[in-house]
This record gives structure tokens, C-alpha cells and sequence, in this order.
């Protein structure tokens, strides 16, 4: 590598993005919080959370859609943050790994997912979480195929899908109350 | 990324006069030049359009958000017994509507097989169909090929497996919706409106644009003119629709080949009516008219299915690296064909 | 070897757990544990206890590199070549540091270099934000001349393919021999032979009855980490600081020393949770060096992290190979010759072989491999689990499975015959129950264009362990335990097979001990490649862990009244081993220590009986390690489409620490083959030399619908040969995946696919359903 570098001298000048630059201000209930932030519109909820709130749990890898890692929810709903602006955000409520366990208890998908060894890496787990979770508030009985509709955008590269399949099989028995889960 | 400026359209005028120039337009002149400055651009689910502004494809001084537009999210019956679908109902919600899983069974299988959960919460049919191709040429700021406005077609002589096999002389990228291939089978209309309120309709088919007409965009959306809902005839009693998807994978893919049939049937199980459409074989689906031809008057059978699904491959002009296209789509004529014919639901 | 000073003579329990124990004797020395007992005897090692990141990692506290945030911290960016051959001719990047935000640049190649790869760093830019940083490469003006180039490995064969390198710039290669041995001819783009030879081949094909030949090829595949690539460099006066997402701490921390002149106590690598790694974080690479220079530009922290097209393109990849395979055989399988010609390309560096499994996996008296490195115009390929093995198994356990059709024996029974490990013997055995392999029919014998077919293939493993892995264990007053060492933990579960290790010498339960690892400050650890990362650390942590118990019994003994040689630590208790009603809580015992804590390092003995050979800092402990693959396909004629519908891993790796861990990395395994032999390529634009599909869309793989039912069965081989007796599973579990699908799509449909990946237009190619141009079937 070359040696020869230069650093630039402090310019003692703020600064502001070209273009337009503005920021607008957001209201987003984050885990259950008003959060209220400046953000500029080009910004994605993925960087607004890893970012300006500080909640790196929600993982960006592929940043275009295409591996789920970083799976919020959207008033419920699991979108993929980073194809969704943070402005896109205002005034809806979002869930992330962070927010998903009660004050004192894990959430029983997290509880599953550790049970079962669910997890490798882990880069693409908070992310699995969501979605597992996401599927489990408005299906109590999953089979397989629901879970893998679930999951199908999702890509780990350590192989963990097969005991994620069974942790959130696990996981539903216990919410229901199967206690042979 | 560079930055813009936000809006939520409160009205559908307001919202057409905020798309001051087509996508597809302002993708003509390199990002980042004069040509785009001012671009003043519409977005739904924002899917397509993040794409092509983290690829620096396109580059957007103004974005206005459709997402606060009254009914444009819902799906109604309409007086005839079709079907209206408002152009910003997701993926998901078309997916899973009573009356599109009841009545357009195809329509619901094609969405429910696009993308990602995830994606599905947040597309839109409106976006969906005018997503911008995904030709991996296309889709590379480095490449400024015949469709961006530059001068020639990178794929014809290059990586083009994924690609057109019909209709590629010029341009051979595949219509990217998978949606499109069922609503084309299902004769759908698509409804626009522009700055002063006027609607116009025309049929889907119509409204896109293979190369040799403009190689430029793949449909005919204007300037200061948004989509505003997509119908869908009433359909006789005893059509039938199925639809196929083959991707590489079952996961989360693109398909490699897709197939929508609609046809209806007589008492005899004599074909009255068909409509063979490829997705993912042309630059805008494919009518399959030998197929459809084939299929007229003809019970249906395995023979009749094989003899359908031969005659439509009949004038493919496959690429070097596409070929596997062609038994591969045969394949999913004659067994979509087949299944249709078999499937007892109206 | 006689008992002398330094050791002392112990009973080993050796061989498999499920066919019966041996023994063997065997010198050890006195400063180590006495042989750790089967897993059936243990409380702790050997069962499947919760990964100790687990809770961290599934509410997303745990802390990866993308996640380091350190105050005034700038984010690097870096600017790449847009030609796949260039020479830089100028480069200004005055505009980009006058750019508002920006606070350093960084000219990585100078006018007048050759940039020989499409995405090779030019230039550097450190900024307050990552758009700023963004908007700066834009103002970067470069001039490259476009020179002639090649990314086809068989058209950089050709005598008149434009030269990659030339003399000076090639890579000389290593005296190790890995990537590539040192001080081979360079002819045009084509560098070796790299020769192996053993007996006497041309009498071997002479002598042989039956004679297959095959030419396989495997295509480029990209390690696609989650997490990406990335860095955060802190360069201040009094040292450097580096948290990175790497395999290697203590290596990177060497690298970094050297690149910058730095003393080695200066330099600290930090690596806290790492998003997977694969063998393409082993070293600093280019974008580390760069945030480094950045950081020591602008007097302040720089983060890069790899976007994902970068990743794709820039950030190592497995080979592309072809190899032709000559096998000479006896009527009864006896090998009697084995030919091996391979070409490969690893971009514009070395490393393209086909491994030595031909050499090594079957009995056979003569042999001989030529293998050659092709330069192309592409990103530099590196180690990928199971580099050289898992290609080098593609070709060879689809010749054996093609000697065994010949011969008209099952493909089990001939390895029966020319495999010498009584390990995989058992592994074919239970595998084959498992599958049902009695239902295999003729190759091609089902009717229905959906056609089912069985496929077995091998995987071996040369064991390495680093000699110089370190590790520390530290009792606390109060009761608590750490255990420390630099190595790190990329999603295998390092850490927690430490905590059972330390935790089963004294007593506790693997919770109770606090794992601090993946930070040079700590004893130098090993790499977390090679699979040598568990049969590295284990036995040091258990060493280290057993000394310092001896000094805790000392504090004890004279509290209960026994010599320290009489008591043992159980169940949370020391107690005195012959009368266990006597005893004091561990955090009872610690209470009583003099002093804050106490503690004892360890450094990776050699193996109990010897080393098989030495490298530098390593070592080979285990030729064989491995295991035994079997898969079911269902491949549909019509559309090409292959499915794995199931397979079966039967595996080894010495002393099974972990089950499910274990069961997590074979599963790991099993699914990165099944992706490389059905979906996965980098395809390059022939006419450009861009990669076409650098991202994780239309670059195909395996997901969650593509999972098959895998049973996972590993055996607990005990060889008494080090403190835990451990070795790995990673890259076993890799290699014999491609060709037993690949084996199992040949009984399903007849024909054999000797490329990869084998997609639905090379089975209808093979089929010969694909029509010429104007011609329809
Ligand atoms: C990883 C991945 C996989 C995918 N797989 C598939 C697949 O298998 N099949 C498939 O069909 N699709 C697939 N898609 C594409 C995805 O479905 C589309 O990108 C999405 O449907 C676009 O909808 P949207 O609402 O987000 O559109 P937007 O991005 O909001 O808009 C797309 C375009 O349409 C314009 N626009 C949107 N709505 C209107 C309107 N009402 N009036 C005028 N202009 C409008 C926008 O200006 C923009 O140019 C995939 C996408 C990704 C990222
Ligand atoms: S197929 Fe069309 S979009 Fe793709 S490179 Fe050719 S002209 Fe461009």
C-alpha cells in the first residue's frame, strides 16, 4: 500500500450534505417509546436505528432487500428496514429486537432460539427473532410451511434455518401452553 | 444517496402533479447530471425506487409519497362483478384478500410467491408493475446500455441466462412483475389519472411497452400521471387459472419461467376461451396466440396440453446462455394447462 | 518413552465410544491433567449446554464491529477500479479533501500502477458521515488506461492471453506450500506444476484391469459473511487500537505491527461478536490496511465497512477448478493408479488446487498430481471452508463412484475395500442404515419425469493445530472464573466449548465461568480457521484451568485437613476424593485465598505420542479427520430442477464437546456444500470483467425452502493424543456434501454432472433437452 497520505486540515466548516440537505423532525414510537428525532429523508430506518437511536440489534448485511437481516416491525407487520425510509416510520410504531422481550422475561422465541442452539453468528438472528416472533403473534399453531413462509426471505450463511424451525415450534407449543413443546 | 425533499400527496391531482417526469425518463441521462436534476418522483412501497437510488441509477430531487392517498389501498367489488384493486394495496394484502383468494385464485398465488414477507408488507401492485427491469446490466450504474439511453444491449452478447426469449433482438430484458403475467392473462385494465383529474383506461396489455416500440420504458405511465387502481373483468362461471412459478429456488427467487393460463370451459370440457401468458420470457408478458389458438375448441388433454405448450416455444429465438428456458417453460404450459383443466374451482 | 522428569505415563482410552474402547499408554507431561475420561464420565463436557453469547447475540446486545461506535469516529470509503485491467494514470484527490466533511484521503495506488482486477482499492476517503464519505469518491479524479485482460480460466491458458502478471508481480507463493509452494514457473498466466508423486504410475495403469477417467469442474463461490467485512482503526500517538471482524486477532495484530512499523505491544486487536468469517477474515486485507492509514491521516477513529457488492467482489472467494482424474483399478476395486491433472484460478493471486484428497483419502501404491494456478483478471480467491478438499473431493468421489458402476460394485462396498479408516468404515455403515441405502436402484431406473436417486461421498481432513495457542484461567476471591485468551469466536461456539472445558475441571457449570476472548491483550489465541480453533484452545484452557486448581488446593487442603493431592473439585464443592462427605463450597474455598485472585496460563502442548509434522506456529496432529455423507435428490427431468430431499451426515472430530453446537456447524456444512453444488457462482461479464451478480439476490442460494431434512450423527472417537482430545468439525462437514449430491443425481437420472453449480440448465443441458437454435424437441 502506498504510504504517502495526506490529512486534510480541520476547514472548521459544519457540515451539511449537498443537495438540499434538509432534515425533517420524526415521531416514531420505538419499542413503546415517542421517540422524536431529526433525520434527513434519504435516511433509511435501518440507519436511523442503528444511527441517530443508537439500537444496533437490527443488523444491516445486504441493505437492498434480499436477506431479512434487518426485519423490524412495522406496526406489527415485519418489513425490512433498510427499504424503507426512516421518514416512512412517522407516527407508526416500531418493534426491534431490542424491544421484543418483556421488562423480565426473554420473549419465548428468544428463549427457543437458545434453547435449541438457533443461532451461530448471530448477525442474522435479531432479524430471524423478529420475523418468528412477527409470525407467532397472529398464528399460535404454525406448521412447518408457515414457519417457512416466514423465514423464506431470510439468509444465514451459518445454516442455522433447521433448529430455527424447530425453536419456533418450540417456542409456539410453549405460548400456547402445550407443555410438550 | 443524495438527499431530497419529501411529500405526502394528499389527492390523486396533487399526486400526478408531482411526478414532474416518468422514472423511466429521468433514468435516460446519467445520475447525477443536469439531465436528472429536478426530478420530482412518486413512490408507493419504495421498493423499486431505493433500489435504483442506492444503485445511483436515478437520482431524485423531490419525492412524494402515495401512501397517504384515500382509497388507493383497497380492493372492491366492482358494479359488473370484477374486481378493483387500488394501485397502492400491497403484495400482501392482495395475497391474502377474501375475494381475490376466492375469485382470481391465480392472482393471489403470483403475489404470494413474490419476493419476501417482508417485501410483500410493503410493495405495491401499482409499484409492482412499474418496477424498472432487473436486467443485472440494467441495474449497474457502470453499464449505460440501450435502455438507460445508451448504445447498446450489454446482455445480447453477455450474461444472459436470466433473460428474454422472445422479443430480444434489441433489448432482452424479462418483464420484472410477476403479477403482470396473471393480469395480462386476465385481461386486466389498468386506470391512470393525471394533474387535471382525468382518468384514462386501457388495457394492461396495451399499456406495456415491448422494446421495438420504445426501448426506453416498459410502459406507457406519462408525465404528471400516477396509477390509480388496476381492475379485472367479471369472469364467467367456470373459468379456470392457474399459475406457475419456477425460480431457482423456492425461497425467495425470481422466476425463471412463469406461466399464467385462464380458460374457460364447456360443458364437454371443450376449451371456449384461453390465454396462455409467459412471465419472465419477454420484455412484457408473453401471449403464447399458437397455445391459445391450439387450445380453442380442443378438449383438454394431456395431448392437447403437450401440443399447446410445443406450439407456444414455437418462435422463441433463445440466447446462448437461455436455452434451458425453453423445454423448462414447455414444461410449465403443458402442466399448468393440466392442472387447470383438472382444478374443479370456478 | 520412559517416564522422565518432565512426564510421566497415563492410560488413554482410544477408538470409538460406540464399537468399544481400547487403550494405549501414553507419556504426558507433569505439569498437565491426568487423561480426561470419556464424555459418558463427565459432567459437563459433552453436553449440549446454551452457547454463552447465546442471550447476547438473540436480543441484539451483543456487539459486532458494524456496531462500534467510538466517539468522533469517521467512516471510511474506498474507490475502486471500474476496469478489470488498468493502469492508474492519474489521481487527484484534492477535490474530495476539499469536500465538506472530509478529513482524510488516502492515494492507495499510485500513476503507473497496474490494477488488475475490477474493484481493486485506489484510494481511500475518511469523513464525519458515510455520505459525506460517499460524495467525496465521486470527486475523486482518476485517470485508468484500459489494458488487455482475461477472467476466463481457459482462455488465460492460451498462448496469446494478455499476461496478468509478470515476473515481479506474481506472488512468489509460500514455503509452507499453502496457498501455493514457493518457486514455480510462471509460463504466461500458467504457474507450477505443483508435483506430487509417490510409487511407480505408469506400471500402476498398466497393471490395472479397469481404467475411469472424468474432468470436473467447480465454479467460483463467494463466502457471503453476514456480516460484512469491517473495521474500526484508532491510531493515536501511544498506539493503535482495532476492533475488527476477523478470524484471527493475534495474526492480524502481527500484520498490523509489520504494515506500520509499529512495536507488537503497541498494536491491540479487538474482535467482539464476528458475523460469520469462512476463511475470508483470516488476515488485515487491503480495506483494513486502509482504515488504518485513514486513521492515522485524520488523528481520529475510522470505521469501513464493506458495502455488499464489495463483499462480493472484493473480499475473497472460493477458486474456480477443473481437474481431470485417472484412476486404475483391479477387478476386486484395488486402486493401483491414481492420476491427477488440476488448473485453477484464484483471481490474480495463488491457491487454486485441488487439495491433496486424491492423494490421501483411499489406499493406493501409486500416484501423481500436476497441479496449476491460472491467473485471470478477478479479486483474489482465498481459503473457504475446506479450501482445496472440498473441489478436490467434487472430482474424486464422483471417479470412485464411477469406478464402482464400472466395476458393478455398490459404491460402500468398494470403499469398504480401498478406504483404510476403520472410522469411516462405521460412519458408511450407519449412514447407509440411516438412508436406507438398501432401496437405491440402478442409476436412472425410475420411470416418471421425477426421478429419486442415493449418493454417498467422503470427506477428510488434515487436523491442524496452532502450537503457540495460549490461554489463561483466573479463580477470583469471590468465587468467580474467567478464562482468557485473544482467540475469537465467529458463531462456532469457541467460547462456549472454553467455559465447558475450564468448567468440568473445577466443578462448576459452564455458566459460571465468564469467557473473555477475541482481544490481543489476553494470551495469544489461535485462528478460527483450518477447524483448528477447538483442538488448539481446549486443551490449553484445560490445562491452564487444572493448574490453577492445583494452587486453589493448596489454599484448601489445609481448611479441611487433607494434602492437596487428596482432594478434587465436583458439583461446585472441593472436596477430599475418598471421603466426599468432607468438603467446602468452591466460593468457600476461593474466600480463603491471600490474595485477589489467583491464576495459571497454558500454551497447546504437543500431542501426547507427537506431532505428524511441524510448520511454523502449527503443527499437524490428524491426517483423517472427516466423516461420511449420504444424500437423497429428487430431480425433475422436465424442469431441471434438483431437490435434496435429505441428507445424512455421519461425522468425527475426536471428542464431541458440544452436540448441538456440533450438530449447528455440520448443518452449517451440509447446507453451504448443498448451495455450492446446486446454486451458487460469481459470474463474470466476459466482456467487461465485472461481476454480474454481486449481491445476495441474483447471486443464488440455498434458503430456508431449500433445506432438506439432515440427520446429523457424530461419533465420539477418543485418540488420546491431547488434554481434551477435541478437534474440529467446520470444514469436514463441508466437503463431502457437493459430490454426494452430485452421486445421488447420477443414480437418480442416469447421467453424470461434472460441473458445478449443476442448475436447471445444465441437467437439461446433460439430458440433452435443450434444443440448438431453430430446433425444438
Ligand atoms: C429482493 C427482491 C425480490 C423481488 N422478487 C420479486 C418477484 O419475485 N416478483 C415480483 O413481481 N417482484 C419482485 N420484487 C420486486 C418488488 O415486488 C417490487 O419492487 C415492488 O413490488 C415495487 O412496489 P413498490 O410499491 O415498492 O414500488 P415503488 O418502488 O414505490 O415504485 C416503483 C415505481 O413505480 C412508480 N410508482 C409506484 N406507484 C405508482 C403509482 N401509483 N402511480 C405512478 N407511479 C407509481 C414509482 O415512481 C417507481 O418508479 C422483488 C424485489 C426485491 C427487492
Ligand atoms: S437487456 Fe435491456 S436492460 Fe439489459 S443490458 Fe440489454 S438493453 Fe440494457
Amino acid at each position: 500500500m502506498a504510504e504517502a497520505n495526506t490529512a486534510v486540515s480541520e476547514q472548521n466548516v459544519p457540515f451539511a450534505g449537498a443537495g438540499t440537505a434538509e432534515t425533517v423532525q420524526l415521531m416514531v414510537t420505538v419499542n413503546g417509546v415517542d421517540r422524536i428525532f431529526d433525520a434527513e429523508p434519504r435516511t433509511t430506518l435501518a440507519e436511523a436505528l442503528r444511527g441517530t437511536l443508537g439500537l444496533t440489534g437490527t443488523k444491516i448485511a445486504c441493505d437492498r432487500g434480499s436477506c431479512c437481516a434487518c426485519t423490524v416491525l412495522r406496526d406489527g407487520l415485519p418489513v425490512c428496514s433498510c427499504m424503507m425510509l426512516a421518514i416512512e416510520a412517522n407516527g407508526h410504531s416500531i418493534t426491534t429486537i431490542e424491544g421484543l422481550a418483556a421488562p423480565t422475561a426473554l420473549h419465548p422465541v428468544q428463549t427457543a432460539f437458545i434453547e435449541h442452539d438457533a443461532l451461530q453468528c448471530g448477525f442474522c438472528t435479531p432479524g430471524l427473532v423478529m420475523s418468528c416472533a412477527a409470525l407467532l403473534e397472529h398464528n399460535a399453531n404454525p406448521d412447518q410451511e408457515a414457519i417457512l413462509d416466514a423465514i423464506s426471505g431470510h439468509f444465514c450463511r451459518c445454516g442455522t434455518y433447521p433448529h430455527v424451525m424447530t425453536a419456533t415450534l418450540a417456542a409456539a407449543a410453549k405460548m400456547r401452553g402445550d407443555d410438550n413443546g | 444517496m443524495r438527499n431530497f425533499t419529501w411529500g405526502q400527496a394528499q389527492t390523486v391531482m396533487d399526486a400526478a402533479a408531482a411526478a414532474s417526469v416518468t422514472v423511466a425518463d429521468a433514468m435516460l441521462s446519467p445520475p447525477n447530471t443536469n439531465g436528472q436534476a429536478g426530478a420530482s418522483i412518486v413512490k408507493a412501497g419504495g421498493i423499486d425506487l431505493l433500489d435504483l437510488l442506492k444503485e445511483k441509477l436515478l437520482t431524485a430531487d423531490r419525492i412524494t409519497s402515495l401512501k397517504e392517498l384515500p382509497g388507493l389501498d383497497v380492493i372492491t367489488r366492482t358494479e359488473d362483478g370484477g374486481l378493483r384493486i387500488g394501485a397502492a394495496v400491497t403484495l400482501a394484502n392482495l395475497a391474502r384478500s377474501p375475494l381475490v383468494l376466492r375469485h382470481y385464485p391465480a392472482l393471489a398465488n403470483a403475489t404470494a410467491h413474490a419476493a419476501s414477507p417482508q417485501i410483500r408488507n410493503v410493495a405495491t401492485l401499482g409499484g409492482n408493475l412499474l418496477q424498472r427491469p432487473r436486467c443485472w446490466y440494467f441495474r449497474a450504474a457502470e453499464y449505460r446500455c440501450l435502455r438507460k439511453g445508451g448504445g447498446h444491449c450489454f446482455a445480447i452478447h453477455g450474461e444472459n441466462q436470466y433473460h428474454a426469449i422472445f422479443d430480444n433482438q434489441l433489448c432482452a430484458i424479462v418483464h420484472p412483475s410477476t403479477a403482470a403475467t396473471v393480469l395480462v392473462a386476465l385481461g386486466a385494465i389498468v386506470e391512470c389519472a393525471d394533474a387535471m383529474g382525468a382518468a384514462r383506461r386501457v388495457r394492461l396489455e396495451d399499456f406495456l411497452v415491448p422494446p421495438d416500440e420504445d426501448v426506453h420504458r416498459e410502459n406507457s405511465l406519462r408525465a404528471q400521471e400516477i396509477l390509480t387502481a388496476i381492475e379485472l373483468p367479471a369472469l364467467n362461471p367456470g373459468t379456470r387459472m392457474v399459475h406457475l412459478k419456477q425460480g431457482e429456488t423456492d425461497s425467495f427467487d425470481w422466476p425463471l419461467a412463469d406461466v399464467a393460463i385462464v380458460f374457460d370451459l364447456d360443458a364437454e370440457r371443450r376449451c371456449k376461451r384461453a390465454a396462455v401468458i409467459l412471465g419472465a420470457a419477454a420484455p412484457v408478458p408473453h401471449r403464447a396466440k399458437a397455445a391459445e389458438a391450439i387450445l380453442l375448441g380442443r378438449i383438454i388433454d394431456e395431448e392437447a396440453a403437450k401440443d399447446a405448450a410445443h406450439a407456444a416455444l414455437a418462435d422463441a429465438t433463445p440466447l446462448h446462455k437461455n436455452g434451458y428456458k425453453l423445454p423448462l417453460f414447455e414444461t410449465l404450459i403443458r402442466r399448468a394447462i393440466l392442472r387447470a383443466a383438472a382444478d374443479l374451482h370456478a | 518413552m520412559a517416564e522422565s522428569e518432565a512426564s510421566r505415563t497415563a492410560t488413554f482410552a482410544v477408538g470409538l465410544a460406540s464399537t468399544g474402547l481400547d487403550e494405549v499408554e501414553r507419556q504426558i507431561p507433569r505439569d498437565e491433567p491426568p487423561p480426561l475420561p470419556p464424555n459418558a464420565e463427565l459432567a459437563v463436557i459433552g453436553k449440549s449446554v446454551p452457547r454463552q453469547d447465546a442471550f447476547a447475540k438473540v436480543t441484539g446486545a451483543a456487539l459486532f464491529t458494524v456496531d462500534i461506535n467510538l466517539p468522533g469516529m469517521l467512516h471510511g470509503r474506498i474507490l475502486r477500479s471500474p476496469l478489470p485491467h488498468a493502469r492508474l494514470r492519474a489521481l487527484d484527490l484534492a477535490a474530495a479533501a476539499r469536500h465538506p466533511g472530509v478529513r482524510a484521503v488516502l492515494p492507495v495506488a499510485q500513476p503507473g500502477d497496474s490494477l488488475r482486477y475490477f474493484g481493486v482499492p485506489v484510494a481511500g476517503v475518511a469523513a464525519v458521515s458515510a455520505q459525506a464519505a460517499e460524495e467525496a469518491l465521486a470527486l475523486i479524479h482518476a485517470g485508468f488506461e484500459a489494458l488487455p485482460f482475461v477472467v476466463d480460466l481457459d482462455k488465460a491458458r492460451e498462448p496469446d492471453a494478455p499476461p496478468v502478471h509478470d515476473s515481479t508481480s506474481a506472488p512468489p507463493g509460500n514455503s509452507s506450500g499453502f496457498p501455493a509452494p514457493a518457486g514455480l514457473p510462471l509460463n504466461g498466466n500458467v504457474r507450477g506444476p505443483a508435483l506430487m508423486q509417490r510409487g511407480d504410475v505408469a506400471r500402476g495403469f498398466a497393471e490395472a484391469e479397469v481404467i475411469v477417467e472424468g474432468a470436473y469442474s467447480t465454479k467460483v463461490q463467494t463466502h457471503c459473511c453476514l456480516e460484512p467485512h469491517a473495521i474500526v482503526a484508532d491510531w493515536r500517538e501511544d498506539g493503535l487500537t482495532v476492533f475488527m471482524s476477523t478470524q484471527f486477532t493475534a495474526g492480524v495484530r502481527h500484520e498490523l505491527a509489520e504494515a506500520f512499523g509499529l512495536p507488537l505491544a503497541r498494536v491491540r486487536v479487538i474482535a467482539g461478536a464476528i458475523g460469520g468469517g469462512f476463511g475470508s477474515k483470516s488476515s488485515l486485507g487491503n480495506y483494513g490496511r486502509i482504515a488504518v492509514g485513514l486513521s492515522r491521516a485524520a488523528k481520529a477513529p475510522v470505521r469501513i465497512v464493506l458495502e455488499r457488492q464489495e463483499e462480493q467482489m472484493d473480499a475473497g472467494n472460493r477458486p474456480a477448478t477443473w481437474q481431470s482424474l485417472r484412476l486404475g483399478a483391479r477387478k476386486d476395486g484395488t486402486l493401483s493408479a491414481i492420476s491427477l491433472l488440476s488448473y485453477g484460478t484464484a483471481g490474480v493471486t495463488l491457491g487454486a488446487g485441488v487439495g491433496g484428497i486424491a492423494a490421501a483419502l483411499y489406499t493406493c501404491p501409486n500416484f501423481e498430481s500436476a497441479q496449476y494456478d491460472v491467473f485471470i483478471n478477478a479479486a483474489p480467491g482465498c481459503a473457504m471452508r475446506g479450501p482445496g478438499n472440498t473441489p478436490g473431493a467434487f472430482g474424486l468421489e464422483q471417479a470412485i463412484d464411477e469406478l464402482a458402476g464400472r466395476l458393478a460394485l455398490d459404491p460402500l462396498a468398494l470403499r469398504d475395500r480401498i478406504d483404510p479408516s476403520p472410522v469411516r468404515r462405521e460412519e458408511r455403515r450407519i449412514g447407509a442404515a440411516r438412508i436406507g441405502w438398501q432401496r437405491r436402484h440402478a442409476p436412472g431406473a425410475e420411470s416418471g419425469p421425477v426421478k429419486r436417486g442415493l449418493g454417498v461421498a467422503q470427506s477428510l481432513w488434515p487436523a491442524n493445530v496452532q502450537t503457540t495457542a495460549a490461554c489463561e484461567v483466573r479463580i477470583m476471591r469471590n468465587g468467580s472464573v474467567e478464562v482468557l485468551s485473544s482467540v475469537q469466536d465467529i458463531g462456532t461456539g469457541t467460547g462456549t466449548v472454553m467455559a465447558q472445558t475450564v468448567a468440568e475441571v473445577l466443578g462448576l457449570r459452564a455458566q459460571d465461568i465468564t469467557v473473555r476472548i477475541g482481544d490481543t491483550d489476553f494470551p495469544p489465541g489461535p485462528p478460527s480457521y483450518g477447524s483448528r480453533a477447538t483442538a488448539s484452545i481446549t486443551p490449553p484452557a484445560r490445562v491452564a484451568a487444572w493448574r490453577v486448581l492445583q494452587t486453589l488446593f493448596q489454599e484448601a487442603a489445609p481448611f479441611l485437613g487433607v494434602a492437596p493431592e487428596a482432594l478434587i473439585a465436583h458439583g461446585g464443592r472441593i472436596l477430599v476424593a475418598n471421603n466426599p462427605g468432607r468438603f467446602m463450597l468452591f466460593g468457600d474455598a476461593t474466600a480463603r485465598l491471600h490474595t485477589g485472585k489467583i491464576s495459571a496460563a497454558a500454551t497447546r502442548s504437543d500431542d501426547y505420542g507427537g506431532f505428524r509434522r511441524r510448520m511454523p506456529d502449527a503443527a499437524l496432529a490428524l491426517q483423517d479427520l472427516g466423516g461420511v455423507q449420504f444424500a437423497a435428490v429428487a430431480v425433475d427431468t422436465e424442469t431441471g430442477i434438483i431437490r435434496v430431499e435429505r441428507v445424512v451426515a455421519v461425522q468425527d472430530c475426536g471428542r464431541p464437546l458440544n452436540p448441538k453446537q456440533i450438530e449447528s456447524q455440520v448443518h452449517g456444512g451440509v447446507l453451504m456444500g448443498l448451495s455450492y453444488a446446486l446454486f451458487e457462482e460469481r459470474l463474470l461479464d466476459q466482456h467487461t470483467g465485472r461481476m454480474v451478480n454481486p449481491d445476495l439476490e441474483q447471486y443464488k442460494l440455498a434458503r430456508p425452502r431449500e433445506v432438506p431434512d439432515i440427520e446429523v450423527v457424530v461419533l465420539e472417537e477418543y485418540r488420546g493424543q491431547s488434554a481434551t482430545d477435541a478437534y474440529g468439525i467446520a470444514e469436514p462437514a463441508n466437503i463431502a456434501t457437493a459430490p454426494a449430491i452430485a452421486n445421488a443425481v447420477y443414480n437418480a437420472i442416469g447421467v453424470r454432472l461434472c460441473a458445478l453449480p449443476m442448475t436447471p440448465a445444465a441437467v437439461l443441458a446433460a439430458l440433452g433437452k435443450i434444443p440448438r437454435r431453430g430446433e425444438l424437441p
